[in-house]
C-alpha cells in the first residue's frame, strides 16, 4: 500500500511540474467544454434567408412580416436585378421565399396561392430544419387568417427532458465525457511510453516494487487528474450550462469513479504496449478521440451508423459512460435503466488492466 | 528562361530537395499514415457521422382500439421517419420507456377518438419527444407534423369535417390558403453524408498537413543536423522551401485520392470546375503546412509538436463549419470562423461540388486561404529566422 501511494505521488509530481502536461489536464478540457459544447450545435438561429416578392400587396408582406417574426430566420435583403439562385449560389442566402404575382389576389378570391420556397440543401439537416420552421410559420399564418379548415386531429407535442430545445444541454454532457476519454489516458499512456523509452522501467524492475503495485500507483495518480478533471468541468456544467441532476446520482457517481480507472488504466495499457511517445500519442488519439467521437451518439444518434459499422460502437468504452451522464442529467432513468452500463465499464476497465499487467510483462522480457 | 529557373531552382535547392525527396520516401510509417489513413478515415467519418433522422423509435398507448386509432399508428410506422418500438397500456408506462431510452417518441391515442372523429369532432392527440437531442426533436417533430397533417388531409377527403371551427374569421370560407412549396436545390435527395465528406475533406487536410509538417520541421533540431543544414551555403528560405516541397506533393496526392472517395464512396456530384476544388485544396494544403510551421517553431521536441497541435485543433475543427452549418454557433462565435482556413476550404469544396459555383462566387474564400497563409508563413519564417540568429 505504501508503495503504490509512493508510485501514486511521483507520477503527480512530475505531471505539476511540466507546465505543458498541467495545461493539457487541467485548462485544456474546460477550454474544449466551452468551446465545443457551444459550437457543435445543430439547430440553427437567425438563418439567413431573402424575400422576393412580386406581388407587393397586403397579404404578401403580412404573409412576409410572419418569417420577418421568426427568430430561426433572418430576413436579408437582396438587389431585385438578381436571380434568387444567385443568391444561394454566394453563399448569402441559405433559403429563397418567392411569392408569385397575383398572391394577394388569388388569396382574396379564395383560390390556394402557391408560394415557392428554395432551400440550399448542400446541407441535408439544415435544409430539412429550415423547411420545417417555414412550414410551422405557413400554418400559423393560415390559421391566423382565417383561411385553414379546421383540422380532425390536432397534435398536442410535448418535449421531454429539454423543453428549451437547447443544443449546448446535449452536448456538453457528451463534450465532458469527449475530454475525460481523451487527455487522462494520454498523459497516463505519455508517462508509461516514457519509462519503457528512457529505460527506467529497469529501475522499477530491480526495485522491490510488484508490477500490480506499479500499475496501481500510476493508474490511482491518473484517476486523481481524472477526477480533478470531472470536478472542474462538473462545477462548469452545473453553474454556466444550468445541467442538474434529474435523478438518482447514485449510477453515474459510481459510472464516473469506474470510468476514471477505465480510461488510466486504457493509457496505461497503451503506453506499455507501444514503449514510443509519439506512437503512443497517436493511439490515444485514435482510440481516445476518433473513436468516441465517431462512435458514442456524441454528435448524432448511433442508429444512423449504418449496421456494417454500428458494432464497433458496442465496443467503444466512452459510448457507455455517455449515455450514464446523458441519463444522468437529462432523463433521470436512473440504477433501472443503467446498472448494465454501469457493469460494461467495469467489465471493460478490467480488460484494460489486465491487458496493461500482460503488456508489462512483455516490456520486462524486451527491456 | 533557363536562366530564370536556374535562379528559382538553384544547384543548393536541386541538392536540399534531393535529400528532402529520398527521406521522405524512405519514411514506410509517414507514406502510410499519409496514404491509407485519410482514406480510412474519411471513409469512417463519411458514414459514422450522418444526422439522418431515420426510425425514430415510437411507443403508443392506444386509448382507442379502434380500427381508426389503429390507422393513425400505422401511418406514422409505415412512413421511414418513425417505427413501432411497442404498445404500452398507460401513459405512466411509456413516460417510463421514453426514459429507459427504449422509445424516443411517444403518442397518446385518447378514449374518445373514434368517437369524436364519427360525430365530426376536434380530437387531440398527444405527441411526447425526448428532446435531450435538440436536432433529432426538431426534424422529428416536423415529421410528426407533416404525418398527421396528410393524415388530416385524407380524412376529410373522406367527408370528416369539423363543425365547429375555431378561428373562423368572417370570411374565412373565401379566403384561399397559402401552400409552401420548397425546393430543394443541389441536394434534393437530401443526401446528408454530402456535406459532412465536403467539410471533413478540409478537416483532414489541415490536420494532417500541419502535424505531419510540425513533425518534419522538429526532426532536424532533435537530430541536432538542423546546425549542419545551416552551416550549408543554402538561404533559411531555401531550406523551408525544400522541407515543404515533397510534404506539399505528398498531401496533394493525399487530396487526390480523398477526393476519388469521394466521388466512388459517397457519389458527390461534381457540378462545378474541379480546377478550382484543386486550387482551392492547394492552398489549403499551403496554409495547413503554415500552421505546422509555426507550431514547430514554438517545440523542442516531436512530441511537443504533437502536444501543441492538441492545443490547436481542436478549436480549429470545431470552429469550422465543416461538421455542422456556422449559423449553429453562438453569435459572438461566427466572426472566428473567418480566420480558419477550413471554413473557407469547405465553402470552396461545397460550391465547387455539390453547387457548381464558380469563381466569380468563391473569390473570397479563395482571398481568405491565400491571406491566412501568407500571415502564417511570414509568422513561422520571422520566428524561424529569429531562433537562427
Amino acid at each position: 500500500m505504501r508503495r503504490i501511494a509512493a508510485q501514486a505521488r511521483k507520477e503527480l509530481t512530475q505531471i505539476v511540474r511540466d507546465w505543458r502536461t498541467m495545461a493539457l489536464a487541467l485548462a485544456l478540457p474546460v477550454f474544449l467544454l466551452v468551446l465545443m459544447s457551444n459550437a457543435l450545435s445543430l439547430t440553427v438561429n437567425e438563418l439567413p434567408i431573402v424575400v422576393q416578392d412580386f406581388d407587393g400587396s397586403t397579404a404578401s408582406n403580412d404573409f412576409i412580416d410572419a418569417f420577418r417574426a421568426s427568430i430561426t430566420l433572418h430576413v436579408v435583403s437582396w438587389p431585385v436585378d438578381k436571380t434568387a439562385e444567385a443568391a444561394l449560389a454566394s453563399n448569402a442566402a441559405r433559403a429563397v421565399l418567392i411569392i408569385p404575382f397575383h398572391f394577394g389576389r388569388d388569396m382574396a378570391r379564395g383560390i390556394n396561392a402557391p408560394v415557392q420556397f428554395m432551400v440550399d440543401a448542400s446541407d441535408a439537416n439544415t435544409a430539412k430544419l429550415v423547411s420545417a420552421y417555414a412550414s410551422q410559420i405557413t400554418s400559423a399564418y393560415a390559421q391566423q387568417v382565417g383561411g385553414a379548415q379546421a383540422a380532425p386531429i390536432l397534435t398536442a407535442i410535448r418535449l421531454w427532458f429539454n423543453p428549451g430545445l437547447s443544443s449546448t444541454k446535449f452536448f456538453a454532457p457528451g463534450i465532458f465525457v469527449l475530454a475525460i476519454s481523451m487527455f487522462p489516458p494520454l498523459l497516463a499512456a505519455l508517462a508509461m511510453a516514457k519509462e519503457g523509452e528512457q529505460k527506467t522501467i529497469l529501475q522499477v524492475y530491480v526495485s522491490s516494487i510488484s508490477a500490480h503495485e506499479f500499475l496501481l500507483g500510476k493508474i490511482i495518480a491518473f484517476m486523481a487528474v481524472a477526477l480533478a478533471e470531472c470536478l472542474v468541468m462538473s462545477l462548469l456544467l452545473f453553474t454556466s450550462f444550468g445541467l442538474s441532476f434529474a435523478g438518482d446520482p447514485t449510477p453515474a457517481l459510481i459510472a464516473t469513479v469506474l470510468y476514471v480507472f477505465c480510461v488510466a488504466a486504457f493509457g496505461t495499457m497503451i503506453g506499455a504496449i507501444i514503449p514510443n511517445q509519439a506512437a503512443a500519442m497517436q493511439a490515444v488519439a485514435f482510440g481516445g478521440f476518433l473513436l468516441v467521437y465517431l462512435f458514442t451518439g456524441l454528435i448524432f444518434p448511433i442508429e444512423n451508423i449504418p449496421a456494417g459499422l454500428r458494432w464497433i460502437s458496442d465496443l467503444v468504452w466512452g459510448r457507455y459512460y455517455i449515455e450514464i451522464v446523458r441519463d444522468a442529467l437529462l432523463q433521470g432513468g436512473g440504477w433501472a435503466a443503467m446498472w448494465f452500463k454501469v457493469l460494461i465499464i467495469g467489465v471493460i476497465g478490467a480488460i484494460f488492466y489486465t491487458s496493461a499487467w500482460l503488456g508489462m510483462r512483455r516490456m520486462q522480457v524486451k527491456a | 528562361m533557363r536562366k530564370l529557373l536556374d535562379s528559382l531552382f538553384s544547384y543548393r535547392l536541386r541538392a536540399l530537395l534531393k535529400k528532402e525527396f529520398s527521406e521522405t520516401r524512405h519514411d514506410r510509417k509517414l507514406m502510410f499514415s499519409m496514404t491509407v489513413m485519410p482514406v480510412v478515415q474519411l471513409t469512417l467519418i463519411g458514414f459514422a457521422l450522418s444526422a439522418a433522422v431515420t426510425n425514430v423509435p415510437l411507443a403508443i398507448v392506444d386509448d382507442s382500439r379502434s380500427p381508426e386509432s389503429r390507422e393513425l399508428v400505422a401511418t406514422l410506422t409505415e412512413s421511414k421517419s418513425f417505427r413501432l418500438a411497442g404498445y404500452y397500456s398507460s401513459v405512466d408506462q411509456l413516460g417510463d420507456a421514453v426514459s429507459r431510452g427504449k422509445a424516443d417518441a411517444g403518442m397518446v391515442v385518447p378514449y374518445d377518438y373514434a368517437r369524436n372523429l364519427a360525430r365530426d369532432r376536434q380530437t387531440t392527440i398527444q405527441f411526447l419527444l425526448n428532446a435531450t437531442n435538440a436536432n433529432t426533436a426538431t426534424i422529428s417533430r416536423g415529421y410528426a407534423e407533416s404525418v398527421i397533417q396528410r393524415f388530416n388531409t385524407g380524412l376529410r377527403n373522406q367527408g370528416i369535417h369539423i363543425r365547429i371551427q375555431p378561428n373562423a374569421g368572417s370570411d374565412f370560407a373565401r379566403r384561399g390558403q397559402v401552400q409552401l412549396q420548397p425546393a430543394f436545390l443541389y441536394n434534393p435527395g437530401l443526401v446528408d453524408s454530402w456535406f459532412i465528406v465536403t467539410g471533413v475533406l478540409g478537416l483532414l487536410l489541415i490536420l494532417d498537413s500541419s502535424l505531419i509538417c510540425s513533425a518534419a520541421m522538429v526532426r532536424e533540431r532533435e537530430a541536432g543536423t538542423l546546425e549542419q543544414l545551416l552551416m550549408s551555403p543554402a538561404s533559411s528560405s531555401e531550406i523551408i522551401v525544400a522541407k515543404i516541397m515533397p510534404l506539399f506533393l505528398l498531401l496533394f496526392l493525399m487530396m487526390l485520392g480523398s477526393i476519388g472517395v469521394l466521388k466512388l464512396a459517397f457519389r458527390v456530384p461534381f457540378h462545378g470546375n474541379i480546377f478550382l476544388l484543386l486550387m482551392g485544396g492547394a492552398l489549403c494544403i499551403l496554409s495547413g503546412i503554415s500552421i505546422g510551421t509555426v507550431i514547430a517553431t514554438f517545440s523542442k521536441s516531436a512530441q511537443q509538436a504533437q502536444l501543441l497541435c492538441f492545443f490547436v485543433n481542436p478549436p480549429l475543427s470545431a470552429l469550422s463549419g465543416a461538421l455542422n452549418p456556422v449559423e449553429a454557433m453562438p453569435k459572438w462565435l461566427q466572426p472566428f470562423t473567418v480566420l480558419n482556413p477550413i471554413h473557407h476550404f469547405a465553402t470552396i469544396a461545397r460550391g465547387a461540388t455539390l453547387k457548381g459555383s464558380g469563381a466569380m462566387e468563391l473569390w473570397p474564400s479563395f482571398l481568405g486561404l491565400l491571406l491566412i497563409t501568407l500571415a502564417l508563413g511570414s509568422l513561422s519564417v520571422w520566428r524561424f529566422r529569429k531562433q537562427l540568429s
